[in-house]
């Protein structure tokens, strides 16, 4: 039993325009949910805002023992290129690294008028150090200190707040990189410098510079708010020992560890990592049989797989067409959100996004001077959404705006009626979203008949059914506070580290034994960056992987090694990864060659420590349930092909009680959400207050 | 049919086009399906039209031609459901070099056929002279290569495993041939399934009506493109600088492009005669110039199909460099293409002056044959190298990188060296060889290359005497270049595209084409000259060439 002491665990997620804040009762098992405008001038002080609301609601802040944060703080500072002046020190020669990156286009391969984007440091910052390393780590020309020294002189002098090292094959062999490190320290006191073998100690030399330069380029920023939300959450006596941020990993780092530098990155792609972790946290046992995550929210919607109870990880990504080669949630995002805009093409076709109407001036049914047509009014149009009941009727939206949008600028193009357009703008949105879905699912391996699809975000239950439908998918659950779900995802991670040492060598050359060393002086490093970060090594548990890949192959696959060896790698464990690489080659991509040969390109180690999770309680049925027909508070026409009315029951969430069965059509309306359901669908409200949309009347 | 429908299913074809894409590039065993992804994947339609264009945009054109050939060799009654056919002919299907092979697999609803999925993908030795194929001097398509004419690889569902042992049999690199064949056939097969699988759903007349209705509306918005251009008459010509085999004669690439009551014709007629070395090109490579070319001028949002063959009308004359006849060598084809892009671009920008380019580099390809390779390693490496746009209006040219119809990866100089015995010593930009003027020209690069072992290098380039042009009195970009022994009493400069037998230790250096200037330099922006020369890109004394002489 917890003591009032420490009786209350608190999330909070910060997003574009709403800072979303959970705060769970660990005596009641309550959550509590706040919501307020986010203040990107100054981030730290929405969370101060936040916090200081349940402080008047009488919660006392030194009772919170918890504190998790998931911010978008990097992400918007690369977006809007506000990160530090960046200097780079790298091996004399290479110059062009930095200029040809992947050489190959990014964007639209007609227009011949191409940039790249702005670098993160200019070649006036950029700096040559004489050393070299071989593809063994062997040293072929000593670091040259001096050089190393007037180099980091000369970037402080030109105003560099932050500086790079991106050495070659630095991943082989680190000792250049730090002994550079150690230079510019003692050069300049206080100076942060990124180090490629720490950041992303990782094979193919401009992916690790770029992912290093973003490091460098946002830690200061990061380490400023953590800083200044320290302060502030301290100020208000928020009495946590420990303070969590979230990470793309899907997992949280501790405060001082951001601090520490080296993982500010790993910060860059967390924007919707909470909402995928909660799901697959909170429902493991429908993700079991495996569940799609759809968070559709204004611009855009995020999907996600998640198998087993664990959601899918890449190692490589992309940011504001920047390379980023971080462990990240598998996701992908398409343009199709509520403020996603419909529109006529050149050749006459009916398209939608990937341009936004954003939050101003927003669809055209907010009223606030937009005149093209979104999905939202699409939405609205077709009887979806209440206009007197969004965000609990905090809002009111202009149907007739809505309406002349449409035919303006859809209907009266195509000769045909404004129910129609509307109807269409949402068979092409929602198919979009199928489609990305399943070529997601293909690229991934994933069978999609048994899954459950998991909407959430503003726009996702509206949306979820239809999308379900076109995939063949039979059935949806939809959380009880679909919009607060990111902000409660973050009340169910562990924390989580990353690392990795690549050396590309034949499998067959490597011995169980070199591997196992390189796999514990990897653990040793993470043991020991765990106590400095207040934790203790008993609480942690490590899992192993290799990258693997046929020889010759370009790309790599990450193969665990979980439960192939006891205590120490043996010969036989490898022989067991090699066929563990076969099959997920053939289950990814559709076939192995077990004749072929194998290399190891990289090794990875994860840490995880345990962290307390929020733990949904069982609701009990109350005993006498109230009747269906009592829960309606009304009806409305929905036209679900554009032509035909449809009376529809509208519900209140709250009114619905657990047991409660319910037959489409019908509307399940609350505070930050809307569920459609569909003629032939039936919804149930499970223990756990999830709404359960199945295909076929009940 | 609803404007809603075609919609839906052009993004299906469209999602379609990008799973068999990334199944392909994540399957391949060749580091140029995984590193440098030279491969497409298309859905065509019964007549073999393209609906949706790949990324790697130039195959689109070759479909129409193999697909063509296929239905005039078989007859629709000759091709049945479970058949796959291959070919690599650039003759017989318009494959761009015999290094391409193509897939191509019919789909059937109702007992007639609706579609075809196609692939096409480079692969790492096909045979012939020389190891990887592409031969910088072939003078018979009989040295580039085993020829296979369109056949049938898969016969009603049934594998031949014949056909590919003899295609293999006469590969080098028979492991990575049959491991990407094998991927490329994969994936198909699975595009032609979910062709299937949308007929079953939507109705095999409804796609077949979206198919027709997406290449009219792509005619369409060409065509009214073309109508708002001014009419008239322009020609352009430029030069290549050899053939790679008769090393001093130049070759001739010209267009004379005359817009008349909304129709745009593109005549190559004045171009030079076939020639002898592997610099020759199909029809459906001056077709992708073309569109290529007026998509990048007149909307680089329009969206490439079949379709558009209406709106346009290309004449290529017989026994020329642009329509050779056989056995005429084609491997190098890729640096001519570039160079006739450059040469329509510039007739074109005297219709549109808005998107004016100065003339760009072009990509460069490197093969080194390694004698005694790493251990568990292939013997071939084999880099493609790009190089820089030209300026243009209003905008300075991009440097480093994959310029108009060419954009492979590079391959890291990390993933080289663990994988052959090579050191690239160097990879440094080049000041002051950006072509001067208002807008700039992209740098020319430099790489340092020292060799562990000995080997057999082969590089294939343009540009060398005839550096990328500068328009509207922009200066020329530096021209390519390539230094051998170096550091050597016999340290030279190719004339051109060659081959040479080198010895370990042995250096040399690659130096690729800048892009051309637009503008007189000395109207360029001050400030963006002073910018120039903080990032090395300018010095001090070739700022001296942006004043007023």
């Amino acid at each position: 039993m917890k003591d009032a002491k420490s009786r209350y665990r608190l999330g909070v997620d910060v997003g574009g325009t709403h800072t979303d804040l959970v705060l769970l009762d660990t005596m009641s098992g309550e959550l509590l949910v706040e919501k307020v405008s986010s203040t990107p001038s100054n981030p730290a002080l929405g969370v101060l805002n936040g916090v200081a609301k349940f402080v008047a609601r009488g919660i006392p802040a030194d009772a919170i023992e918890f504190f998790a944060h998931g911010t978008t703080i990097t992400t918007n500072a690369l977006l809007e290129m506000r990160g530090a002046k960046v200097g780079v020190l790298i091996t004399k020669g290479y110059r062009a690294v930095q200029e040809i990156q992947a050489q190959a286009r990014d964007g639209n391969l007609f227009d011949y008028f191409y940039s790249k984007p702005t670098p993160i440091v200019p070649q006036s910052l950029t700096r040559e150090i004489p050393e070299r390393s071989d593809y063994l780590g062997n040293v072929l020309l000593p670091l040259d200190r001096d050089a190393v020294r007037n180099a980091a002189r000369q970037l402080h002098e030109a105003g560099a707040e932050s500086i790079a090292v991106c050495y070659l094959f630095s991943f082989m062999n680190p000792e250049h990189e730090e002994e550079t490190r150690r230079i510019i320290q003692a050069e300049i006191p206080g100076a942060q410098v990124s180090i490629s073998s720490e950041v992303l100690p990782r094979i193919r030399e401009w992916a690790r510079l770029s992912t290093t330069l973003l490091n460098a380029y946002l830690e200061p920023v990061l380490v400023r708010y953590i800083d200044h939300l320290n302060k502030g959450l301290d100020e208000v006596g928020v009495g946590t020992q420990q303070r969590f941020l979230m990470q793309s990993n899907g997992g949280v780092m501790p405060f001082s560890a951001a601090i520490a530098g080296g993982r500010t990155v790993h910060t860059l792609l967390s924007g919707p990592a909470a909402g995928a972790q909660a799901s697959a946290y909170l429902n493991e046992k429908e993700a079991t049989s495996g569940l799609v995550t759809l968070d559709m929210g204004g611009t855009s919607a995020d999907i996600a797989f998640i198998e087993g109870g664990m959601p899918l990880e890449v190692t490589e990504g992309v940011i504001a067409r920047r390379q980023i080669d971080v462990p990240a949630l598998d996701m992908t995002t398409i343009s199709a959100g509520g403020g996603s805009l419909a529109w006529i093409d050149g050749a006459g076709f009916l398209t939608v996004g990937p341009q936004s109407a954003g939050a101003a001036p927003g669809p055209a049914c907010y009223g606030r001077g937009g005149t093209r047509p979104a999905v939202t009014d699409a939405d609205v149009v077709c009887g979806y959404l209440n206009p007197n009941y969004f965000l609990g009727g905090s809002q009111t939206l202009d149907v007739e705006a809505s309406r002349n949008a449409i035919k303006t600028e859809i209907a009266d193009k195509l000769g045909i009626s404004v129910l129609e357009a509307a109807a269409g703008v949402r068979r092409i949105v929602d198919m979009r979203m199928a489609d990305e879905v399943r070529v997601f699912a293909a690229k991934r391996g994933v069978d999609l008949s048994t899954f459950t699809l998991l909407p959430f975000g503003g726009a996702g239950a509206v949306h979820a059914a239809a999308v379900a439908e076109e995939l063949g998918m039979k059935r949806l659950l939809v959380p009880p506070r679909p919009g607060a779900f990111s902000a409660l995802g973050l009340l169910c991670t562990d924390v989580v580290h990353d690392y990795i040492r690549s050396e590309l060598r034949p499998l067959a050359d490597v011995s169980p034994e070199h591997a196992d060393e390189i796999f514990r002086v990897l653990e040793k490093k993470a043991s020991e960056e765990l106590v400095a970060e207040g934790m203790k090594v008993e609480d942690a548990m490590f899992s192993r992987e290799l990258d693997l890949r046929y020889t010759g192959q370009g790309y790599e696959l990450r193969t665990p090694l979980d439960g192939l060896f006891n205590g120490r790698l043996d010969a036989k464990a490898m022989v067991a990864a090699r066929d563990r690489f076969d099959e997920r080659h053939a289950q990814i991509h559709g076939h192995a060659a077990k004749e072929r040969s194998v290399e190891v390109v990289s090794y990875r180690l994860r840490l995880r420590v345990a962290v307390p999770k929020y733990v949904p309680t069982l609701g009990v049925a109350p005993a006498k349930p109230r009747a269906v027909a009592e829960a309606i508070k009304g009806t409305r026409t929905i036209y679900f092909d554009g032509r035909t009315p449809v009376e529809s029951n509208v519900y209140e969430r709250d009114g619905l009680d657990i047991g409660i069965v319910l037959n489409g059509p019908a509307v399940i309306e609350q505070f930050d959400a809307t569920t459609i359901v569909p003629p032939t669908w039936s919804a149930r409200v499970d223990h756990y207050h999830n709404l359960i949309l199945e295909r076929g009347n009940a | 049919m609803d404007a809603i429908t075609i919609q839906i299913l052009r993004n299906k074809i469209a999602s379609l086009v990008d799973e068999m894409h990334y199944h392909f590039y994540r399957s391949g065993y060749s580091t140029i399906i995984r590193e440098s992804r030279d491969f497409s994947c298309v859905i065509l339609d019964k007549d073999g039209r393209l609906i949706v264009s790949p990324p790697m945009f130039f195959h689109a054109p070759v479909y129409r031609h193999l697909v063509g050939r296929i239905l005039e060799l078989y007859g629709k009654d000759g091709i049945k459901p479970g058949d796959v056919f291959v070919s690599n002919h650039p003759y017989e299907g318009g494959l761009p070099h015999v290094s391409d092979m193509a897939f191509v697999a019919p789909i059937f609803a109702d007992g007639k056929i609706v579609a075809f999925s196609g692939t096409i993908a480079h692969k790492a030795d096909v045979g012939g002279t020389v190891p990887g194929s592409t031969s910088a001097n072939a003078t018979e398509m009989f040295h580039e290569g085993v020829l296979i004419p369109p056949i049938k690889i898969w016969d009603e569902g049934r594998f031949l495993p014949d056909v590919e042992r003899l295609i293999v049999a006469n590969s080098r690199q028979p492991v990575l041939v049959r491991g990407d064949m094998g991927a490329q056939i994969a994936v198909t097969q699975t595009g032609a399934k979910r062709v299937t699988e949308l007929c079953e759903r939507f109705g095999s007349n409804v796609v077949t009506e979206a198919f027709a209705a997406i290449l009219k509306g792509a005619a369409d918005e060409l065509k009214s493109a073309i109508a708002a251009l001014p009419e008239g008459e322009y020609s352009a010509e430029g030069l290549l600088d050899n053939d790679g085999v008769d090393v001093e004669r130049s070759i001739r690439l010209a267009v004379t492009i005359t817009v008349k009551n909304g129709l745009a014709t593109f005549d190559f007629s004045k171009s030079d005669p076939q020639a002898r070395g592997p610099v020759n090109l199909r029809p459906s490579m001056v077709e992708a110039c073309v569109f290529y070319s007026l998509i990048g001028c007149l909307g680089p949002r329009f969206h490439f199909n079949d379709g558009m063959r209406d709106a346009v009308r290309i004449v290529v004359a017989p026994r020329t460099i642009v329509n050779a006849e056989a056995p005429a060598p084609v491997s190098n084809y890729q640096m001519v293409n570039l160079k006739l892009v450059d040469v329509i671009l510039e007739a074109l920008a005297r219709f549109h002056p808005e998107r004016a380019i100065a003339g760009s580099g072009a990509s460069s390809a490197l093969s080194i044959s390694w004698l005694r390779p790493r251990p568990g390693q292939s013997n071939m490496q084999y880099e493609i190298l790009g190089s820089a746009y030209g300026g243009g209006m209003g905008h300075d040219g991009c440097s480093a990188t994959a310029a108009h119809l060419s954009n492979l990866h590079i391959t890291p100089i990390e993933i080289l060296e663990s994988e052959y015995p090579v050191r690239i010593n160097r990879f440094e930009m080049v000041p002051d060889t950006g072509g001067a003027g208002k807008w700039r020209g992209g740098l020319s690069f430099q790489r340092e290359y020292e060799l562990l072992e000995d080997a057999t290098v082969i590089r294939r380039f343009d540009k060398t005497r005839f550096p990328p042009s500068g328009l509207e009195e922009g200066k020329d970009g530096a021209r390519a270049r390539w230094l051998v022994h170096v550091g050597t009493k016999d340290e030279m400069e190719t004339k051109g595209s060659a081959r040479f037998e080198m010895k370990a230790g042995a250096r040399f250096v690659l130096q690729s084409a800048a892009g051309g200037g637009y503008g007189a330099p000395d109207k360029r922006d001050p400030a963006a000259l002073a910018r120039d020369v903080a990032e090395g890109y300018v010095t001090a004394a070739g700022a001296a060439h942006y004043q007023k002489s």
